[in-house]
Order: C-alpha cells, then structure tokens, then sequence
C-alpha cells in the first residue's frame, strides 16, 4: 500500500504523443504484445542496464521491468493491463519507482487506427507525480509556461514527421 | 546533423574554455545555473524574437533593434541576459558589436526537455526503428488482405 510521507503533495500531468508508422496495425500490436520486441523498444537503448523484463501480455497480466541507469539506483516500472482490443487499443496502468520510492502512477492508453498502409497511435498517459522523487518536477512547474510553448513547436516539427 | 552540431559544439567548447572533449562534465557543471538562465532567457517574447532573427544569421545591434521598434539600450539590455545564459555571443568588430548564437544554451535546454519529457518518445521512435526492420520480410504478406 503505498503511503506518501513529508506533505503527500501530487502534481497531475496528462500528454498525449501522435505517431504515425508505415507498418500496418497489426505489427504495432504485435510490437506491444510480443516480449521480446517489447523488450527491445520500450527497456533497452536508453543506456540502461536491463536486470528484468517480464510480459504477461493479457487483460490483468503484468508486466516487470527492473533497470538501472548508469550507476544510479535500481528502477522499476510495474504495469498491469487494463484493457485490450487487438490491433485498436492497449490501456494500462503502471507505477514508477526509483530505489523503494514510488515516483509515480499513470493510465495510459494506446490507441492504433489504419492510415492508408500505415497506422496512427495515439498514446495518452495520464499521471500522478509525487513530490520529493528527484526534484525535476518543481523544476518543470517552475518552466511550464516555457515549456508549453516549445511544446507547441516541438509538436508543429513532429507533425511534419 | 546531431553530430555535426556536437562536432561544432566541442570544438567551440574546447576553444572557449580549453576544457576537452567530455560535453558531459561540462554540461552538468553548468546545469545547476545556466538551465534556469536559458529558460529565464528565454521566457521573454522580445528576446525570443532576437533568437529567431539570430539563428538566420549574425547580425548588429542595430539591425536587431530596428524591425523591433525598440531602443538600442533595450536590445543591449536583451542581449546581456542572452548572452549570460550561453544562448548568445557577441562581440565588438571596431565600433559596432555584432551578434550570433551560441549553440550552447539551447542545447542544454533541448537537452534538458529531451531528458525530462520525451521518454515515451524516445519510445516510440525506437519502436518505429524496430518496425522498419522488421518490415520488409512482413509485410508483403499483410499487404494486399485487404481486410480490417
């Protein structure tokens, strides 16, 4: 159960990413569902030393990952799928945790839909951010203004993709 | 182009302050101030619209302050901010100081947003790098069903 302790304060954020790929949905489906793919995308290539990733990729399955970044502290990423409609939509619930600190909790959804030969997805996460985990979101609060306008450009450039 | 941006950077890093090639000890020394300075910086719409004129290409004070409507001491007073958060360098050729951006500042503040915000990003441009090699043994097979 999780406790928050020193002001149990939680900052809210909800984003979404557009992406649209040549591949046809059923290869991003399968891009989610299957472990070893999975693995590949989502855990390794940020320079992290993977110790654990685990698929159980059905409605209440689980997924565990347990990585480190370069001599930082272990992190876990927990994840518990809510929802699945093949090749149309994933929706999920997972925690972060750095350590034994939980640093969040988010839903997110994919949604996946033909664009000619290739699909659009939509991911919308919507999250829980407490306080005290690393110190970079009163950083970000303190940018926001900033940041929503460069995200505004930052999202023109990616519409262009 | 990444890397024709860091090669460029380095070597102005290397240059500047004589410190070598790890981009990365230099760039967490300079973080604790310069990220909330380039993004104070950068907070302002009339110093941003000096980054956008900038980034076409140097320029002189005075062609900076004239498409503005504002005074030269205005613009001075902008670029001294900019220049103090590494988003900008200028310096004077005889009597008139002439300007340019300095690829540090933004790069730590692209750095920065692409740190802190773009994990599913990342993400997802991994996946589609994943999807593009698997596409060509797969997908003739599912191109022409048809069927949704």
């Amino acid at each position: 159960m999780h406790t928050t302790t020193k002001g149990s304060s939680v900052v809210h954020n909800t984003f979404s990413i557009e992406r649209t790929y040549p591949s046809p949905p059923s290869l991003l489906f399968a891009a989610f569902s299957n472990q070893e793919t999975k693995r590949r995308w989502f855990a390794e290539g940020e320079g992290w030393e993977v110790d654990q990733f685990r698929l159980d990729f059905r409605v209440g399955g689980r997924e565990v990952s347990r990585f480190r970044k370069k001599g930082g502290a272990p992190m876990g990423n927990d994840t518990i799928y809510l929802d699945i409609v093949p090749e149309r939509r994933i929706v999920f619930a997972y925690t972060m945790t750095v350590g034994d600190k939980r640093i969040s909790v988010s839903l997110a959804t994919v949604e996946l839909a033909r664009v000619g030969e290739g699909t659009r997805l939509l991911y919308t996460e919507q999250g829980a951010f407490f306080d005290g985990a690393d110190g970079t979101k009163r950083r970000e609060s303190g940018s926001r203004e900033l940041l929503e306008r460069l995200g505004e450009e930052l999202r023109k450039q990616e519409q262009e993709f | 182009m990444v890397s024709i941006r860091h090669q460029r950077m380095r070597k102005q890093l290397s240059d500047d302050l004589t410190i070598g090639r790890d981009r990365r000890i230099l760039k967490c020394m300079l973080n604790q101030t310069t990220i909330d300075q380039v993004f104070d910086a950068l907070g302002d719409p009339t110093r941003r619209r000096l980054v956008e004129r900038l980034s076409q290409g140097p320029a002189s004070v005075s062609d900076l302050a004239k498409p503005l409507g504002i005074t030269l001491a205005a613009v001075v007073q902008h670029l001294q901010v900019l220049e103090r958060s590494g988003v900008v360098h200028t310096h004077k050729v005889g009597r008139v100081r002439s300007c340019r951006i300095e690829p540090t500042g933004l790069d730590l503040a692209a750095d920065w947003i692409a740190e802190r915000r773009s994990l599913w990003q990342r993400r997802l441009d991994r996946l589609g790098d994943i999807l593009a090699e698997e596409e060509q043994p797969t997908r003739r097979a599912t191109k022409k069903c048809g069927k949704s």
